[in-house]
């Protein structure tokens, strides 16, 4: 019965809105007459759809489009993870490309340093090898050309001596004569 | 594609015409016979008898005169056209009378009348085709794939009117009213639309039926405000403003709380004007225009076809239109109710 009070307020609203039209529009088809039947009519058709409505058309459709949203957010959050992932992997292989790079650089330089460093050495021994050599063919030179002076001078010491015997008639043999000789030549080899 | 739906649609105007050309026949009993009676009525319509008779000669004698055409088509009858494979295409069949029955001196008429019939028929089309597209839906949900069709169409009007329309008017955990505001408005659409086919008669056009859905959505209203607000209520009803002197609070308590009453009287009111008007004004246009169609008779008489014709089309777009602002207001008032204790 709470129907009552608002329809009947409608009702006063509506007679004293429309006071003309109601008027013109005579006892007999009036626009504006509320008819109860038909308002038992439409609260029962309209309850009835409502009801019908709720258990038959809205939860179903509303799940539907529940489940469907969801499994687009699902699907779209694992798009989203996908591409972060791929992003990742990614930049990890960039990186991992990178640091090949830079090692690859890396031993280039390194073993261009290597093969530098082994150049000036090889070179630097090369060279004291030589030197050496060098030093030793000067060395050998001098202690022959020594021996040989030496020869020479025992020659001539010799040679001397012979001569000397010769000419004094006697035999100079004696080992003070050869030291005279050898410190004359000594003196003479000093010159 | 364009012309021939716009072929369709005259073609369907000018069968709407033919069941009004032959109104006046003299087999029609009681409504139109009282208002022949009648010539001053507000929405009138000579139909110009010379230009029926060529065509109604078969159907039998005519009366001479003006003739109310407009006001059957638009309120209530015992009558209704259904088509017919005959010339004029309708038949009128007379719907049954029931005995009223009286509660508590209140006579209440149930007998199935036009209107209850296009309720009815509404209703029983918007069920049908709402639980197919919920079968379609959920079927298509099962298999996981995008639904098609019709289907899509509704659930975008669904989800439409769900998730701009109802939850962010009627505010935080209103889902509870998205079934009542959702079946208010297809039913009204349903309606409407209904009214604007050939042979079909506008059940939203009608006072009672637009001021029981207000009255629905007052109920509703309030029963929000009671729930959202509890005691509370009460300050929605009487007007009691502690923050005035002590002297003046009953002054205004008089003067205000008959306003805010009258207040919260006024917007079901003017929901179930709103949407009766704009239905019945809507009918009236499209008849006075083809009305003219039969005042001309002659070459002139194609101007008011293309008038009507236009007219159509905005009142296909009122349809959706008054449905909307139905369901946008009532979500509103929701809303309203629910918060105004904040």
């Amino acid at each position: 019965m709470t129907m009552r009070s608002p329809i009947a307020a409608l009702a006063l609203l509506l007679s004293t809105a429309a006071p003309a039209l109601a008027a013109e529009a005579g006892a007999k088809p009036s626009l504006l007459d509320p008819h109860l039947g038909l308002m038992t009519w439409t609260i029962v058709v309209f309850v009835l759809l409502a009801v019908g409505l709720y258990y038959f058309a809205w939860g179903p459709i509303l799940e539907a489009v529940n489940g469907r949203e969801q499994a687009l957010r699902d699907a779209m959050a694992a798009a989203e993870k996908d591409r972060n992932d791929a992003a990742r992997l990614l930049a990890e292989q960039r990186a991992a490309i990178e640091a090949a790079r830079n090692e690859a650089q890396r031993y280039i330089a390194e073993g261009r340093a290597t093969a530098e460093s082994m150049r000036g050495e090889m070179l630097e021994q090369t060279r004291l090898q030589q030197a050496e050599l060098l030093e030793r063919a000067r060395k050998e030179i001098e202690s022959e050309k020594v021996k040989a002076i030496d020869e020479l001078r025992r020659e001539a010491v010799d040679l001397a001596l012979a001569g000397a015997g010769k000419l004094i008639g006697q035999k100079l043999d004696g080992a003070a004569d050869r030291k005279l000789v050898e410190q004359y030549l000594a003196t003479l080899g000093n010159k | 594609m364009k012309t021939a739906s716009l072929a369709a649609l005259l073609a369907s105007l000018v069968l709407a015409a033919a069941p009004l050309r032959a109104q006046d026949r003299p087999a029609t009993p009681a409504p139109v016979a009282s208002t022949v009676e009648q010539d001053s009525a507000a929405v009138t319509l000579t139909a110009q008898e010379p230009a029926a008779a060529e065509h109604a000669a078969p159907e039998g004698e005519h009366e001479a005169g003006p003739v109310d055409i407009i006001t059957p088509h638009i309120t209530n009858g015992d009558h209704m056209e259904i088509p017919y494979w005959k010339f004029p295409f309708f038949k009128e069949i007379e719907l049954p009378h029931w005995k009223p029955i009286v509660i508590g001196g209140l006579s209440f008429d149930m007998s199935p009348s036009k209107h209850v019939v296009f309720l009815l028929l509404g209703s029983t089309i918007l069920f049908l085709m709402m639980v197919l597209a919920a079968r379609s839906l959920r079927r298509a949900a099962v298999k996981g794939e995008a639904p098609k069709g019709g289907a899509n169409a509704i659930e975008a009007m669904i989800l439409y009117i769900r998730n701009e329309v109802i939850l962010p008017n009627v505010g935080h955990h209103g889902e509870g009213f998205v079934p009542y505001l959702l079946t208010a408005f297809f039913f009204i659409l349903t309606l409407n639309l209904i009214g604007l086919v050939p042979y079909g008669s506008t059940a939203t056009g009608n006072i009672s039926v637009t001021a029981t859905l207000a009255i629905m959505t007052f109920i509703t209203v309030e029963v929000a405000g009671v729930r959202a607000q509890g005691w509370g209520y009460l300050n929605t009803l009487f007007y009691w403003n502690n923050d005035l002197p002590i002297v003046l609070r009953p002054v205004l308590f008089l003067i205000m709380s008959p306003v805010e009453m009258i207040g919260k009287l006024t917007k079901p009111f003017a929901l179930a004007i709103r949407l009766f008007a704009n239905m019945t004004a809507g009918h009236i246009v499209v008849l006075a225009l083809m009305g003219l169609i039969f005042s001309f008779a002659g070459p002139l008489s194609a101007a008011p076809l293309f008038m009507s014709v236009l007219i159509m089309v905005l009142e296909l777009f009122v349809a959706f239109l008054q449905a909307f602002i139905f369901t946008l207001l009532s979500s509103v008032f929701i809303g309203q109710i629910r918060e105004s204790h904040h």
